[in-house]
């Protein structure tokens, strides 16, 4: 076996958990200096035992997203290959970002429904503005019918803006995948020898498994360290795989990621020195599901991202048993929030959490090896 | 009498299974504010004892630690005032978080204990709530039965038929009014419990103007049938020590468009 890509993803892991650690200070006086931190006004379940997380900077996934970019810019120069998920990457932190700083700065947003559009459009003097409505409302239907599934939020970037920017990260990733990376990956593969020739209908599979992937890390960055320890396990196995499958360009870029996520990690178990935020949370979310997709186990990411998975599955079934049956499938989701109130500490749920997560993956490597 | 689950259940909503503190009484929701769609049910004043006192607790350990510990066991320490935590502050923490009970969600839990205890079946799976033609409405109606059955369903000629003589009321029977109140836009009833003599008992959730914000809620009263040949306003209705026109019940029942006392066709 050939040691030397093992050692090269090496040196990029402690490479970038230096540089990581190095800047970490700075990032956290920058956020703190701009007043980046997760306001308590604005969010209701920052009261009682949570009230210590509010003042708590947020952006802290800048570390990770910067860390990587620049490393892997600057040192890894297989662009063929990694250009890509950077860029995806970048796309879906920079809507994370925006999203993380109007929820800090912006003011509330008030949003019409259709029935109001449809009153606007008939009572408006003006032609031009009736026309606006009248375009606007497939949109606005649609935003209606996905905040039936959603929290109500005030300020910030909405849902459905977040999938229609999200969309536009997977699409990019599905033209790199179909166009640039060749045939080869228009076929799924599947553990033991199996396959499942796809065609152009690889392109709608990889924009969902971008934009759920992304989603699912975003649901689980809910408490001090649980996204930073399950992604670091996650792109721990990646590295794997891409190092045993000689993937030399995939494998120094899923270890620069670990690297990054360990000094991350480390400011982020509680007591939380920063938090992700959702630059961190979408990009790493991209990340995750486009390395997974680069090394051909499309399939296998519901493994390397169990918990998040489960998690957002966990949100998923909580929304529709409340629309359809109005009753509680758990206490409260996404899940970890059901053990919280079930009496678990914080620190149990999250370490439990990493546990199961860590061994998903190795079940994951398992079968991507097979 | 009603089943001996169904009085556990009217029993429940009078004294709310909080863990450390009896005596909290369901307080009196109704939905028809706030306009919740699709909600969970115990938010729109259809849930169970059990379901309030849940919905309470998440409510608390989400936004208000110390009400509840973690264990969820109820008020060992008020941590906002230090003070120990009485059946009535339980009560305001419902009421401010809109959590309570209204009549026909009362009614039908009630109702649905009753008959899965005495004849082993859930009864909203066999009312009609919505007309045969409402297909979607048919649907929601199956997949969320409680929260689809109103005063007028009891009131449905398919569901109920009328009891004409007191001396033919039996519990599970229903004291129904349609458009009633001040400006006659809304209904009410009253679930019959049981029958002594000349006693009709009833139980009921509704909320009285003179008990205020905080004070309204799941309430027994009686009827007594002092005047066997005349309508049930020639009754003499008691409740909470009241009676005549000092009980908004029978106010409630003297403005309503129609009052009658009728019978569940699955009670027949």
């Amino acid at each position: 076996m050939n040691f030397q890509p093992l050692q090269q993803s090496l040196v990029y892991l402690i490479g970038s958990t230096i540089a990581a650690f190095l800047w970490a200070p700075l990032l956290t006086k920058f956020l703190y200096k701009y007043n980046i931190t997760r306001r308590g006004e604005f969010d209701p379940t920052l009261q009682g035992e949570r009230r210590h997380k509010a003042g708590t900077p947020t952006m802290g996934g800048l570390l990770v997203i910067v860390t990587v970019t620049v490393i892997t810019v600057l040192f890894n120069w297989q662009r063929r290959y990694t250009y890509v998920p950077i860029g995806a990457m970048g796309i879906a932190a920079l809507l994370g970002a925006a999203d993380d700083l109007l929820n800090i700065f912006g003011t509330k947003r008030r949003l019409r429904n259709v029935r109001h559009t449809i009153i606007l459009m008939k009572v408006h003097k003006r032609w031009y503005m009736k026309l606006w409505y009248a375009l606007t409302i497939p949109w606005i239907g649609f935003r209606d019918l996905v905040s039936m599934f959603g929290s109500k939020q005030g300020r910030g970037i909405q849902v459905h803006e977040k999938l229609l920017l999200q969309f536009g990260a997977g699409a990019v990733t599905a033209w790199w995948v179909y166009v640039k990376l060749g045939a080869s990956w228009q076929t799924i593969n599947f553990p033991f020898d199996g396959s499942l020739y796809l065609g152009w209908f690889i392109i709608p599979v990889i924009i969902f498994f971008v934009m759920f992937t992304a989603n699912a890390v975003n649901v689980a960055d809910g408490m001090d360290g649980l996204a930073g320890g399950s992604l670091i396990a996650a792109f721990l196995g990646l590295t794997v795989v891409s190092w045993v499958e000689g993937r030399t360009a995939f494998a120094p870029l899923n270890a620069t990621v670990v690297g990054a996520l360990l000094a991350y990690t480390y400011f982020n178990v509680k007591p939380a020195r920063f938090q992700m935020g959702d630059v961190g949370s979408l990009g790493l979310g991209t990340l995750l599901a486009i390395n997974a997709i680069a090394l051909n186990k499309t399939l296998l990411i519901p493994f390397f991202g169990f918990i998040f998975y489960v998690e957002i599955f966990s949100v998923i079934l909580q929304v529709l048993s409340r629309r359809l049956f109005g009753r509680r499938l758990f206490k409260m989701s996404p899940l970890h929030h059901h053990f919280e109130i079930m009496g678990w500490n914080e620190e149990k749920v999250v370490m439990r959490f990493w546990i199961i997560q860590a061994f998903m993956v190795m079940v994951g490597v398992w079968l991507a090896l097979n | 009498m009603l089943s001996p689950k169904a009085e556990q259940v009217i029993h429940d909503y009078l004294n709310l299974p909080f863990k450390g503190i009896p005596g909290a009484r369901a307080p009196y929701f109704n939905n028809a504010r706030q306009r919740e769609r699709g909600q969970l049910r115990v938010l729109v004043g259809k849930g169970t004892p059990q379901e309030i006192v849940e919905e309470a607790k998440i409510i608390s350990i989400q936004y208000h630690a110390g009400l509840f510990d973690k264990q969820g066991d109820c008020c060992l320490h008020n941590a906002h005032t230090g003070k120990p935590v009485t059946p009535d502050d339980l009560r305001r923490f419902l009421i401010d978080h809109s959590l309570g009970i209204e009549c026909s969600g009362f009614v039908t839990q009630v109702l649905r204990a009753h008959y899965r205890e005495t004849k082993g079946f859930d009864f909203v799976k066999k009312i009609t709530a919505t007309p045969r033609a409402e297909i979607v409405r048919r649907l929601i109606a199956w997949l969320r039965p409680v929260e689809n059955i109103n005063v007028a369903t009891y009131a449905n000629d398919e569901n109920s038929t009328l009891v004409r003589g007191y001396e033919e009321i039996k519990p599970g029977d229903l004291v129904i009014m349609l458009k009633t109140g001040p400006r006659q836009e809304h209904d009410h009833i009253l679930l019959i419990t049981d029958v002594q003599g000349k006693t009709i008992h009833y139980a009921q959730a509704r909320a009285w103007s003179r008990e205020g914000k905080y004070d309204h809620g799941v309430a027994r009263g009686t009827i007594s049938i002092t005047h066997p040949t005349e309508s049930l306003l020639k009754q003499d209705w008691q409740e909470l020590g009241y009676n005549g026109d000092g009980n908004e019940t029978y106010i409630e029942a003297k403005q309503a468009n129609t009052l009658c006392i009728k019978r569940l066709r699955l009670n027949t």
